[in-house]
């Protein structure tokens, strides 16, 4: 693998996940040189366990956090606000797969919604017609079904249930996809076995992963040098405010500081503005590239919610893919349901271990068994929209608990906005309606798990006081530091964002070599 | 909820939890240990939490160890577990019959001993391999080549949806 010297000015990649590990194949693709610091180990597919706590102990980000606010989150799982992955590859080693775009109205949604009273909307600085060449690249990168030609994957129970539900309540726009695991074997990987276990990393390698793809690729150039167990505390810059180097830890708690001429955060829209924070200077008093007081805040982790419904038959819903199932009718901006934006319903199953700890956290007693003992004739499915950013729904730096190295952890801040509220009231009745079409003979409404989709934080915005970083990530006070993951969106969509973050990356990446080239950075 | 005060240090799968509870709570002589019964107390205690008919004693006793190793890892919280379980022993527990027992479990359910008994027996007890098979889950299934030939797709009474996406035009 290469290696590039500590004191040698580099393209520096702070996380190896959606956003920086396909900033790093790109880069590396067009002859760029890389370092890229991911904070956790890394694991292969034959690492991965199939077995929900195992996996969970093995990959989640388990250092400490804390949380406020009136999300129900900050009592059921105080220390837990978000479940993301510390490895290689990032989020998208358990992320389930579903692809979707963001829709052109949700790039103007200040425009198209209009002031909401509470929530600090804006337009992005970008729209849909820009994206579109780079969401089709993702695509083909990530294999989404019913994308480029690519077939749909079969029907799985889970599904079966959720797709003649939503016949029978007059919905349409149902398939399978799109949903980025191989149904026919595609790009060097095999079709899925159906073996269940998304969201504990996908052992066969038909789900897309930037650990299956996108990193093997990078260092098969030569020109990636990347360091797991390497986990970032500080971003430092020189006399004129210009970023000069990133300091890290490795595992023994050693620091190291690699010179970088060009800095890209992408560690998710929690350790990114907790990064910042945490570099602040006589410069940068607030944090790096806080200036306006908008790093951390917007903070948004969409809608979610399950319902779990129950029949007198079988369905065996956790064989198969997790989220080959989707919705979209719900998905448009239709203010007469009593809420903007919009919302997909989604396929989801959880095993007893996971289910246990989620379906209705701190429940037991007999209604509570009556669920679990339905287990094996449970469907699932996942309400995932739009939600509010809010100024004050925000990242900060913790008071009271510190790190293993001693540094001030993330504070997670959240409190639903009426909108998110109304919205996930509508989507549990219209998921409750889908199933009793078909028969449910009782169902669950599921809070929200801990944050999977976690977003804003650092957003996009023309002007500088409105947020971040610019329509390219770039910071708007810091000119060689960049944005590069899901902490840029100006707002979330309804859409799972990974897609999205992929898509923005590979632009990124394109604008970056090409400033490279001109001799701009 | 235990995951929730401290982040998990191992796997919670209950080989794991069985042996440390072997090792943790064996010879503490203060109400915890071998013996003093309060293994089977806490046993009867979660199959009332989460009842389940046609289960055997095993996967609660399971359950109910990996509760003693928590109680265990500090001697504040071993004190307090063994003055609550001496109190539910005194008030004649295991004697009571299931809506006797659920209507006593709910008076105490605001109790610091309650809701730390509740988190750990529900992850173990629901992690347990043989809490799965009664529920009709069927485990780790790459090694068996997942379901893409064993029943993925077996539902059988409801029509085969269409898999393609609408093609009757944007909304």
């Amino acid at each position: 693998m290469k290696r590039i010297a500590l004191d040698e000015p580099a393209v520096v990649i702070i996380g190896s996940g959606a956003g920086g590990g396909t900033l790093a194949h790109e880069l590396t693709r067009q002859g760029i040189e890389c370092v890229v610091l991911e904070a956790g180990p890394y694991l292969k597919n034959e690492d991965y366990e199939n077995d929900e706590w195992k996996a969970f102990n093995q990959m989640a980000w388990l250092d400490p956090r804390t949380t406020s606010g009136s999300w129900r989150i900050a009592r059921d799982f105080p220390s837990l606000p978000a479940w993301l992955v510390k490895a290689v590859g990032g989020t998208t080693t358990h992320w389930s797969g579903a692809t979707p775009r963001f829709k052109e109205h949700e790039f103007k949604a200040l425009s198209t919604y209009g002031h909401v009273e509470g929530a600090n909307l804006l337009d992005w600085p970008l729209t849909l017609a820009e994206m579109e060449p780079f969401y089709e690249r993702a695509e083909m990168a990530m294999g989404s079904t019913h994308r480029q030609g690519r077939p749909a994957l079969p029907a799985n129970n889970n599904y079966k249930v959720f797709a003649n539900g939503a016949e029978r309540i007059g919905y349409k726009r149902y398939a399978t996809g799109p949903y980025a695991t191989n149904a026919a074997p595609y790009d060097g990987r095999p079709a899925s076995i159906q073996d269940g276990f998304n969201f504990q990393g996908d052992k066969s390698g038909a789900k897309w992963s930037i650990m299956v793809r996108e990193i093997p690729r990078a260092l098969e150039t030569g020109l990636l040098d990347l360091r797991p167990d390497s986990h970032v505390v500080r971003i430092t810059h020189d006399a004129s405010g210009k970023a000069d180097a990133v300091i890290y830890a490795d595992k023994d708690g050693n620091l190291h500081r690699q010179s970088a001429r060009i800095v890209c955060v992408a560690g998710n829209s929690i350790e990114t503005p907790r990064l910042l924070l945490l570099s602040d200077s006589a410069r940068f008093p607030n944090g790096l590239a806080n200036g306006s007081d908008q790093v951390g805040r917007n903070y948004m982790r969409h809608l979610t919610g399950s319902v779990y419904a129950r029949f007198d038959k079988p369905v065996r819903m956790y064989r198969g893919e997790t989220m080959a199932g989707l919705i979209a009718d719900e998905s448009r901006h239709d203010p007469s349901r009593g809420f903007v934006g919009g919302f997909y319903m989604e396929t989801i199953s959880l095993g007893p271990a996971f289910l246990a700890a989620f379906v209705e956290p701190g429940a037991w007693g007999p209604d509570f068994a009556r669920i679990m003992s339905s287990y094996a004739n449970t469907a699932g499915m996942w309400i995932v929209g739009e939600d509010m950013p809010q100024a004050d729904n925000r990242i900060t730096l913790s008071t009271t608990v510190r790190d293993h190295l001693d540094l001030p952890v993330a504070n997670v801040h959240f409190d639903d906005h009426d909108n998110d509220v109304a919205m996930r009231e509508y989507g549990y009745g219209k998921a409750a309606e889908l199933y009793d079409a078909v028969g449910a003979i009782g169902h669950h409404r599921t809070p929200p798990y801990p944050s999977t989709h976690n977003l804003g934080t650092c957003r996009m915005s023309d002007r500088p006081e409105d947020g971040v970083c610019d329509r390219n990530g770039r910071a708007h006070e810091v000119a060689n530091l960049f944005i590069s993951d899901g902490s840029q969106m100006t707002t979330g969509a309804a859409a799972n964002p990974t897609l999205t973050i992929v898509a923005l990356a590979m632009r990124q990446a394109d604008h970056l070599a090409g400033e490279l080239k001109r001799g701009n950075l | 909820m235990e995951l929730t005060r401290s982040a998990p240090s191992g796997s919670a799968s209950s080989v794991a939890v069985e042996t440390v509870a072997e090792r943790g709570y064996r010879g503490i002589p203060i109400g915890l240990e071998r013996g003093s019964g309060s293994r089977k107390l806490l046993a009867r205690m979660i199959r009332v939490m989460f009842p389940h008919d046609g289960l055997s004693d095993a996967p609660y006793i399971r359950a109910a160890e990996a509760v003693l190793a928590l109680a265990c890892e500090k001697p504040g919280r071993q004190v307090a577990f063994a003055a609550a379980i001496q109190d539910l022993m005194n008030e004649g527990f295991e004697a009571m019959d299931d809506d006797a027992a659920l209507a006593h479990l709910r008076k105490m359910s605001a109790a610091d001993f309650f809701t730390q008994v509740q988190g750990k027996a529900l992850l173990a007890f629901y992690d347990d391999p043989e809490v799965w098979e009664h529920l009709g889950y069927e485990g780790p299934s790459f090694d068996k080549g997942g379901y893409v030939n064993r029943g993925f797709d077996d539902l059988d009474w409801l029509p085969d949806p269409r898999i393609d996406e609408y093609d009757g035009g944007e909304q």
